[in-house]
């Protein structure tokens, strides 16, 4: 139970300061997109429009007000759910970030899991070496493999699997002819639902090279802290006791070795998780993968302002609710912390 | 070997072969892109239209004249990726120096004087943290408008963070030691304690991140360029090249491995560098790790 206070009032106390953070984030996007050379109220009517229409456009949204005023006016629609109509899909940014978003948040997630088994598994090797000559050649693979960004693993494992071996899809999210079945917005999760395997199969099929190439290219720090948290933790006077009690190598490991030396990489995997959140727009693009990123880039190029605020204060959501997520894993995991 | 004897050796951390590594391929750059109009063999905007998409001088159909072949505008691969160097390294070094200095700088004044002026600049950090950088750095390119300058300022803008964060804790860490109180106790002025006592010690971290903030610098320039938001497209990048050849990925696969495999070899060459400094410089480390 005073896990659960513990944990509660720490999800009170992120949430009340994420507040804050997100007024400061949506008055930059305001104002940084407000200094463009570009008129939203001339963008957002047809190119014949007099310029008496434009006036009054200019009017009707507000652009002829000083600019802390228009920020209210933005500020307070946003906290009704309206972030305004896109110029260039006319539609409700809010309807097409809720069609995109799903897919991103799919997308992060399964390259979140890829990311975790790859760094646990590639720290505990690197820890398993130590000491040896491998441990040397494995540290600077290591090296060459954090020198690949997730932007440059896409393009590579698209090379190779998509076209040299023509083994795996790398366009969009399922086969032509395959029907999209909509309940939740979540293609995986709604073809299950749906009981449509064969759609589920396709789609996932489609995931693994985008999620491989996230997973990939965020596993090396996080193997690289584990490992060194576990060479500080096999440092502590409490696993050389366990070994003169006669455990098991195997024993120490897992119940007092990870046990502890988790702690630093989750702490590093909230943060991580945050800029994989952000990496997925590169891979989205690469492998036409109808997400967040997608919209946000297709708004970049037609300066599709309401869509770029709208994306922008979204991905930064993101950021902080994964943040506040690890922070709580970690309490949950952290004895030492939930005493206090 | 008599004529060695009586040198000194070379410092610790140039003796480090990691170090040694990552400065020769720096310094294998860095020639490209200074000497990038003698060393290209054809300029690297001339289109050639009858000559697209021309596979390397070793495979068929190859034609000696583009030794890496050409793009879909028929301009030769390996005249690009030499001028792309200048684009590359000219944001590496600009955009890494302004990180630092602003980051170090707020560094420094946030763990020495602490209290309210570390709490406002914290926040500041958290706030900038929230954000990805991918996405950052998009949105201001697009209020700034494209271009080189741009680019530099951009990465600046969202990356000082990256220092200000590991530098100051650095600070809170030296600002304890007594060396530090003696030169308060003499009277020296905040500048000169912070410049001559708390610097030198904070020197070796900042140079190590500086190395590694090269490295992100080149990607996230890539990636600029990838979407259309660096340079203009007269300006040979390797991030414009990576985005041209995925139109014609099944045509000249090779096309694409070319600029992946520069970036890579830049930011290898910066990450080992740093990994490098970072083993030598730091005192912290223990006798092994650095090994």
């Amino acid at each position: 139970m005073r896990m659960f206070a513990t944990i509660a009032k720490l999800l009170v106390k992120r949430v009340l300061t994420a507040i804050p953070i997100l007024l400061v984030v949506s008055a930059l996007l305001f104002c940084i997109l407000r200094v463009l050379p570009v008129d939203p109220a001339a963008m957002s009517l047809p190119p014949n429009a007099t310029v008496q229409e434009v006036e009054a456009m200019r009017k009707e949204m507000g652009l002829d007000r000083p600019i802390y005023e228009q920020y209210g006016i933005w500020l307070g629609k946003l906290l009704q759910g309206d972030i305004g109509r896109s110029i260039h899909f006319r539609q409700d940014v809010t309807s097409l970030i809720g069609t995109t978003l799903p897919a991103t948040v799919e997308l992060a997630v399964i390259a979140m899991m890829v990311a975790t088994v790859f760094g646990l598994a590639g720290g505990l090797f690197l820890f398993y070496v130590r000491g040896t000559r491998a441990e040397a050649v494995m540290d600077f693979v290591s090296i060459l493999l954090l020198s690949l960004p997730e932007f440059l693993w896409s393009l590579f494992l698209l090379l190779i699997f998509g076209v040299f071996f023509e083994v795996l899809p790398f366009t969009g999210r399922l086969s032509p002819g395959f029907e999209r079945p909509v309940v939740t917005g979540f293609l995986l999760l709604d073809s299950l639902i749906t009981g449509n395997i064969s759609t589920f199969f396709n789609a996932l099929e489609h995931m693994i090279l985008p999620c491989l190439a996230l997973g990939i290219a965020l596993s090396p720090s996080l193997m690289r802290v584990l490992r060194s948290s576990l060479l500080d933790v096999y440092q502590d006077d409490y696993i050389q006791q366990a070994r003169l009690r006669g455990l098991s190598e195997k024993r120490i490991l897992v119940r007092h070795g990870l046990k502890n030396a988790i702690l630093p990489t989750l702490s590093l995997m909230g943060v991580q998780f945050g800029f994989l959140f952000g990496g997925t727009l590169l891979v989205e693009i690469i492998y036409s993968y109808p997400g967040m990123g997608n919209l946000m880039v297709d708004a970049i190029r037609n300066a599709d302002l309401p869509i770029i605020q709208g994306a922008g204060l979204t991905y930064c959501i993101a950021v902080l609710v994964i943040s506040i997520a690890v922070d709580s894993l970690y309490l949950i995991l952290n004895p030492k912390l939930r005493a206090r | 070997m008599a004529s060695f004897e009586g040198k000194r050796p070379l410092p610790l951390w140039l003796r480090s072969g990691r170090v040694q590594t990552g400065l020769v391929i720096i310094f294998i750059l860095g020639i490209c892109a200074i000497f990038a109009p003698y060393l290209a063999p054809n300029d690297p905007n001339e289109q050639n239209l009858l000559a697209i998409l021309t596979p390397p001088a070793w495979a068929d159909g190859g034609d000696p004249m583009f030794p890496l072949g050409t793009d879909s505008l028929g301009r030769c691969v390996l005249s690009r990726l030499i001028f792309g160097a200048r684009v590359a390294l000219t944001v590496a070094f600009t955009a890494s120096v302004g990180a630092m200095l602003i980051g170090a700088f707020f560094a420094h004044v946030a763990g020495y004087f602490g209290g309210w002026i570390d709490w406002l600049i914290g926040r500041v950090v958290e706030i900038w943290l929230s954000f990805p950088p991918v996405i950052l750095s998009l949105i201001l390119m697009v209020g700034l408008g494209t271009g080189l300058r741009n680019v530099v300022l951009a990465i600046i803008l969202v990356d000082w963070t990256r220092f200000c964060r590991v530098l100051r804790s650095e600070v809170i860490v030296l600002r304890r030691r007594d060396y530090v109180s003696a030169a308060q106790l003499v009277g020296f002025s905040h500048w000169r304690t912070v410049t001559r006592e708390i610097l030198p010690g904070t020197l070796p971290l900042l140079i190590t991140l500086m190395s590694l903030e090269m490295g992100v610098a080149v990607i996230v320039e890539a990636i600029l360029s990838f979407v259309g938001m660096s340079v203009s497209s007269e300006t040979a990048a390797w991030g414009q090249m990576i985005a041209d050849a995925r139109q014609n990925i099944y045509e000249a696969p090779f096309n694409l491995i070319a600029p992946i495999g520069a970036i890579f070899f830049a930011v290898f060459g910066f990450n080992i560098l740093g990994d490098g400094l970072r083993r030598t410089l730091d005192t912290r480390l223990t006798q092994t790790e650095r090994t």
